[in-house]
């Protein structure tokens, strides 16, 4: 018998499963592809069956368990609240387990990316040859899929001259000299460090201008969401660790990535191998904030006292719900607040703005062609809003709206919330 | 065993993709929404047009190989299931809306379209198909037709068999045929539409529909009424019914119910409450108040504890979420759930839910009962646990009496469901031998080598 020890942690999701396969109507892959093996009904399955010793972890089990967005729709429409999406991450984690990280290919991930510096130096040898590739308008902002989904005839938007990390100070004192209201870590994760340092400093600006002290540790990390996703959770704990040992003098610890927000509140979710280690990240979790919630719950600052950049005044935004908000974090209200408050600025609701974007991380390296078709479904809602700008609060989202947006030749430009404001 | 070269064939008529033989693909097309009936078919075949279902049930009848129909595998009878195993033929890339005729109040469909997905677009004309069976978001139209099936609204608009103008089928030897029309009446010769429907894919393969629709209510209304005792909701249904109302839907919930989806999900549902009823009327706004006002009026004058009428459709919405929970509430607390759908004549509803009682504590077992009442027919559900024997037998001899109690009330095996692996048992000691032999003269009839769907309704 194979080791079962990290589909055992998820067995109580599997059983909760009545196979109605109301899914089906909820997964953005099954309604593309219309195949039980697609949707959560099928993987659940195919886990139950592995628990009990009747299913092999084959190199199909890997390929069928990696076809999974973790968008939680199944999860979030699931009549009898089964978490299927914990089960398939607690499968690819048993899958490496037992058969290595091969089976997701992914040795970049483990190699280049759990090493802050090489990471650094990876990117900045990809900028270099970037005169090589096709010229966009937008700018790429998460780089775990950047490298991997070259040749693919995906819009490789560009990539910063100066990384947030060489230009950023660690100490960031409010700017009207007086005693902190609060100490912040600001987490820049990958695509503002690499990408969009500038919305990284705009974040630091906003705060220490309302008196709170913002500190970036050099020491934080990736956040790990491609590695513990695709199952490495032995180096997600490695990556896990150096965050909360790099943040532990904090009040808060804010990101402006929705992405990152939801994996380092997460540790504790699917990490822990002991109770330690459990206690650890659950006090870990309770620091983190996503900018869009920090600025509403914990700052307390009434959508109406947002200021709109001049840029941007008398245009049409719509707001897309990055599933690692609106699903992983029940983040929905407090941009949709601050959009709206917004004077000079016109809100417009798009269908299905909770529908997943189809990039799913290391899921669009893999399988472009779907993404590209749930990304068209996400691009039919934008068009019937008419609105010139798509609002959104996660890189993940932004490379693939923006990639999309120019491949349907649509007039859309995207951007992150924070960077509407003064 | 299917041989290696038909597997060959069915790639040269579907498509290599559209042809799955992995063990994994096997295994996940080896259930439906049923609980203990699992069989892997030897290959899945996903066709995409009615001529490629003829090219495979050609070679099917000549090489004697069972095929099982299935769309969205959401059938609680285990229909879908292939318990001989052979091909399953799944309809679920055939998803298109053909057409949408408004002048006729019609639409074109083929068989792997999802109900949801008809119904969102059918709104954008203002129409809709009445029967719903609450498996709406994951059905295809084709196992909608084939099981006849039905939910909360049939109370009033009736279940899927008077929805159906027309139907094209592939027969197991591969010829295809027409039946009905486009036109709502039609008496030209034997009316054979309806052996199809609810044949449970043992006849033929649908492969396109023409729907009777109708127009969208322009307004709706929902009433929750309470009850102290579940025999006064079960006599509530027809005094609303007997005085002259006939609202959209009917729907009870027992106590037992109730206190789960509370725990699941608090919506403020009355929690002490032995049975609630929830109404919606339907129709044209002046109809729909004074409909409410007189369901009102009736169910206080007929034993019901309190009458709320719900004061926006967000409230109204929240009764119909806890009404869809239900399922879910029953089949998440036990390991084993005997949920079966018997239908009884609306007078009898009250004597057979105080005979469920009486038999739930006769076995002691644990049981609930819910469904659509405005129709007769009922869920009793009975949990319990398949690996703990005394229970399940107590368990199963409780549900024989159930259905037997149905029977004698007047009532049928099934409403809704079916009858597929999970009362073929009760079908064959409930319904005349004769009209068993009818029916199995037809079977062969139509497939003489027994290879659609085989193993279903009587075996």
């Amino acid at each position: 018998m194979e080791d079962l020890k990290e589909l055992k942690k998820v067995e109580k999701y599997v059983d909760q499963c009545m196979k109605c396969g109301f899914c089906t109507f909820f997964c953005p892959v099954y309604q593309e592809e219309r195949v039980e093996t697609s949707v959560a009904r099928g993987k659940n399955y195919l886990a139950k069956l592995a628990l009990r010793g009747e299913q092999q972890f084959t190199d199909e089990l890997g390929k069928i368990i990696g076809k999974c967005l973790l968008c939680k729709r199944c999860s979030a429409n699931c009549p009898a609240k089964a978490q299927i999406d914990r089960v398939v991450v607690g499968a690819r984690a048993q899958m490496v387990k037992n058969k290595g990280l091969g089976f997701i290919k992914n040795l970049v991930f483990r190699k280049v990316m759990a090493n802050r510096k090489a990471f650094g130096n990876y990117v900045r040898l990809a900028r270099a040859f970037q005169w090589l590739l096709p010229k966009t308008e937008g700018k790429i902002r998460h780089l775990p899929d950047f490298l991997k989904a070259l040749g693919q005839g995906r819009n490789i938007p560009e990539i910063a001259k100066v990384f947030l990390r060489d230009i950023v100070k660690e100490m960031n004192k409010p700017q009207d000299g007086k005693e902190p209201k609060m100490r912040v870590g600001f987490f820049m994760g990958c695509a503002t460090d690499f990408v969009y340092p500038e919305l990284g400093l705009k974040v630091i600006d906003f705060l220490t201008k309302r008196g709170i002290e913002v500190i970036v540790p050099k020491g934080q990390s990736c956040c790990g969401a491609a590695i513990y996703f695709s199952g490495d959770f032995e180096t997600g704990r490695m990556l896990a660790d150096e965050n909360v040992k790099a943040f532990k003098d904090v009040d808060y610890i804010v990101t402006a990535c929705g992405t990152c927000s939801s994996t380092l509140k997460d540790y504790q979710k699917y990490l822990p191998d002991n109770e330690e280690q459990q206690k650890r990240y659950e006090a870990f979790e309770k620091k983190v904030k996503d900018s869009t919630e920090f600025v509403i719950d914990v700052m307390k600052i009434p959508p109406e006292e947002f200021k709109l950049k001049k840029e941007f005044e008398g245009k049409v935004a719509t707001w897309h719900d990055p599933c690692h908000l609106v699903r992983y974090q029940n983040i929905k209200d407090q941009p949709r607040a601050i959009l709206k408050g917004l004077k000079g600025l016109k809100y417009v609701e798009m269908p299905n703005a909770d529908l997943c974007c189809g990039m799913g991380g290391s899921f669009s390296v893999y399988h472009y062609d779907i993404t590209k078709k749930i990304a068209g479904k996400k691009m039919d809602g934008i068009k019937a809003t008419g609105a010139d700008i798509v609002v959104t609060a996660c890189p993940g989202c932004m490379i693939n709206l923006i990639d999309n947006v120019l491949q349907n030749k649509m007039p859309q430009k995207v951007y992150h919330l924070l960077e509407l404001v003064e | 065993m299917i041989k290696e070269s038909l597997m060959g064939e069915f790639q040269k008529i579907v498509g290599k993709e559209n042809v799955l033989t992995t063990p994994e693909a096997l295994k996940a097309y080896s259930y439906d929404a049923t609980t203990s009936w699992i069989h892997e078919p030897d290959v899945v075949v996903f066709p995409t047009t009615t001529k490629e279902i003829s090219e495979i049930m050609k070679i099917a009848n000549a090489e004697k190989i069972p095929v099982t129909p299935r769309g969205g595998g959401t059938n609680v009878s285990g229909g879908s299931v292939p318990i001989m195993g052979g091909i399953v033929l799944c309809t679920t890339k055939m998803n298109k809306i053909l057409k949408i005729d408004k002048e006729n109040l019609s639409a074109t469909v083929e068989p792997g379209v999802v109900l949801q997905d008809l119904t969102m677009r059918l709104a954008k004309d203002g129409l809709f198909f009445p029967p719903d069976p609450q498996s709406f978001l994951g059905a295809t139209m084709g196992g909608i037709i084939a099981e006849n099936a039905g939910g909360p609204a049939c109370v009033k608009y009736g279940v899927t068999k008077q929805y159906i103008l027309g139907l094209e089928i592939v027969l197991p030897t591969g010829e295809i045929i027409n039946l009905g029309g486009r036109t709502i009446k039609n008496v030209v010769g034997y009316d054979l539409i309806h052996i199809f429907i609810s044949s449970e894919g043992t006849l033929g393969v649908i492969t396109k529909a023409e729907l009777k629709l109708n127009p969208i209510p322009p307004a709706r209304k929902t009433i929750m009424v309470v009850y102290d005792d579940i025999a006064m909701a079960g006599e509530g249904v027809f005094r609303v019914l007997e005085n002259g109302v006939i609202p959209g839907k009917i729907e009870l919930l027992d106590n037992w119910v109730i206190n789960r989806i509370e725990e699941m999900m608090p919506m403020g549902l009355p929690k002490e409450a032995d049975a609630v009823l929830l109404f919606e009327t339907d129709g044209i706004p002046e109809a729909v108040e004074k409909e409410t006002e007189k369901i009102v009026e009736i169910t206080k004058k007929y034993g019901a504890r309190d009458v709320r009428v719900a004061k926006d459709t967000d409230e109204a919405n929240k009764y119909w979420l806890a009404r869809r929970a239900g399922f879910a509430a029953v089949f998440g607390k036990a390991p084993t759930v005997m949920a079966e759908d018997i239908a009884v004549p609306r007078g009898k509803i009250p004597a057979f839910i105080k005979r469920c009682r009486e038999l739930s504590k006769k076995y002691d077992v644990e049981m609930c009962i819910l469904g659509h009442a405005g129709d007769g027919n009922l869920h009793p559900s009975i949990l319990t646990d398949i690996k703990n024997k005394d229970q399940y037998d107590r368990a199963v001899k409780a549900m024989d009496e159930i259905f037997e109690s149905a029977v004698e009330f007047g009532g049928v095996l099934s409403g809704e469901h079916g009858i597929g692996l999970e009362k073929a048992k009760f079908f064959k000691r409930i319904m005349d031998p004769v009209v068993i032999d009818i029916m199995k003269k037809i079977k062969a009839l139509l497939d003489p080598n027994n290879i659609m769907n085989p193993g279903k309704i009587w075996d």
